[in-house]
């Protein structure tokens, strides 16, 4: 009944959705906080929505800048929810008080992500560059428990919280979450600024990921999550993911504030505009994704054993680091 | 007769070219293959329906018991009767012992 996947699906199962570049925050790690864009009027935003229904997109997920900035979010939730969607966000917590965690519920939110980047509150607090910034975001996922809607935590691993992760997840278990994501380290936008300060040597993410892999086995009380697609590569990895190497352009997209359409947040490439392209002609046709989809084994990936399960790592971050899209992941150990 | 009902935590969509691909191979007389033609997504895992499951599973709306899904199905394919009720009836139960369809509580 069930089979390998063999062929193209006929749209992403997600859409990450950037509705505003604007953020009450300066994070050092931030992709987008640089990117500046067009913003659609409610009207336009809910056009979007049809447009997904139609095209059976069933997931999509508010990020940004902050969603919450957005004074029409829970308009347009609502009416996604209407139209058959599922709506999750991710948010730095900051503007989630009872009232908002109060409307996240009663719009239907399948889930809230809040980032927190160290359980410890002043290297959080640093990093984001906002004093209090800690508190209110552990006071989100409080106010999240308290009206039962369910609570995710995302961290972007960094040199500031690569070797305290189990304390993170202590933090998660405190606050009643019930999935962690462990995300890997972009370099775009100001990641890729602060890189040196911030991101790990390769052995560093291989002896992180080998721990992290380790933990993840042994936790049965919470779900731990990666989206790095370099440890396919580690020995003995045997998750099956929906996808081989990025799940970009393969199982999900990006949207910008205006509309237009990129494979993830984190590749800058515009593949066209949701609202005045015909998005299958994008889809199946796009040349950037199915550069993408097929990607060719280069430098050092040629003749590595593990290409095939990796497929190169990290297609943003090769990109951000090479301008091509199909160079190995500099974040690679081999 | 209780109705058959999609478990409503369920996420899942048509894969309408593939679908479309199978039907063509039927129509040319061709085997319809495995290919999945609906996709469910639980609990972060993906599963495939090929073109029987996915039609059943498409007509599990509550609105119809077991016998009129059979009945329905065979409008559609040219099969012997007994062997379509026998495959129908064991994926419907698999897929109520997985918690991914129910039986709904009222009658018909
Ligand atoms: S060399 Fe390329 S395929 Fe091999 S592990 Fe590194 S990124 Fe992946």
């Amino acid at each position: 009944m069930t089979n390998p996947l063999t062929e193209q699906f006929s749209a992403p199962l997600t859409f990450n959705w950037t509705l505003s570049y604007r953020c009450n925050f300066t994070c050092s790690h931030c992709y987008s906080r640089e990117e500046q864009c067009d913003e659609l009027s409610t009207a336009e935003l809910k056009l979007i929505v049809d447009r997904l229904a139609e095209h059976q997109v069933p997931f999509i997920n508010f990020g940004g800048g902050e969603p919450l900035i957005r004074e029409d979010i829970f308009v347009l939730s609502d009416y996604a929810r209407q139209q058959g969607l599922n709506v999750s966000m991710n948010s730095n917590g900051w503007l989630l008080d009872r009232t908002a965690a109060e409307r996240i519920k009663a719009s239907g939110f399948r889930s809230v992500g809040i980032s927190i980047d160290s359980a410890e509150a002043r290297l959080h607090d640093d990093f984001r560059n906002r004093p209090g910034s800690f508190e209110r975001a552990v006071n989100a996922l409080d106010e999240l428990s308290a009206v039962g809607v369910r609570s995710t935590m995302s961290a972007v691993i960094s040199r500031i919280n690569y070797q305290h992760f189990h304390e993170l997840l202590d933090l998660a278990r405190e606050h009643k979450v019930s999935q962690v994501y462990l995300h890997n380290f972009k370099c775009s936008g100001r990641g890729f600024k602060n890189r040196q300060e911030l991101d790990l040597s390769p052995q560093e993410w291989k002896d992180f990921y080998l721990e992290a892999l380790q933990v993840k086995e042994e936790t049965k009380d919470l779900l731990i999550s990666f989206d790095d697609p370099v440890i396919a590569s580690l020995p003995g990895y045997a998750e099956k993911s929906l996808v081989k190497g990025s799940s970009c352009g393969k199982l999900s997209l990006h949207l910008r504030p205006n509309g237009d359409i990129t494979p993830c947040g984190f590749i800058p490439l515009v593949v066209g505009n949701i609202l005045h392209d015909d998005f299958e002609e994008i889809w199946y046709n796009s040349p950037v994704l199915n550069k993408m989809r097929n990607k060719e084994a280069k430098g050092k990936c040629q003749g590595c054993g593990a290409y095939e399960d990796c497929l190169g790592g990290c297609t943003a971050r090769a990109f951000a680091t090479t301008g091509d899209l199909s160079e190995p992941d500099p974040h690679c150990w081999k | 007769m209780k109705k058959l009902q999609r478990n409503s935590e369920i996420v899942w969509r048509i894969e309408k070219r593939r679908q479309q691909a199978v039907l063509d191979r039927l129509e040319a007389g061709e085997e319809s293959g495995d290919e999945g033609t609906v996709i469910l997504l639980i609990s972060g895992m993906m599963h495939q329906l090929n073109l029987l499951g996915g039609m059943i599973w498409n007509l599990c709306d509550g609105q119809r018991n077991l016998d009129q899904l059979v009945a329905e199905l065979q409008q559609e394919f040219d099969v012997d009767p007994a062997t379509l009720q026998t495959d129908v009836r064991e994926f419907v139960s698999d897929l109520v012992e997985r918690g991914w369809l129910n039986y709904d509580q009222s009658t018909d």
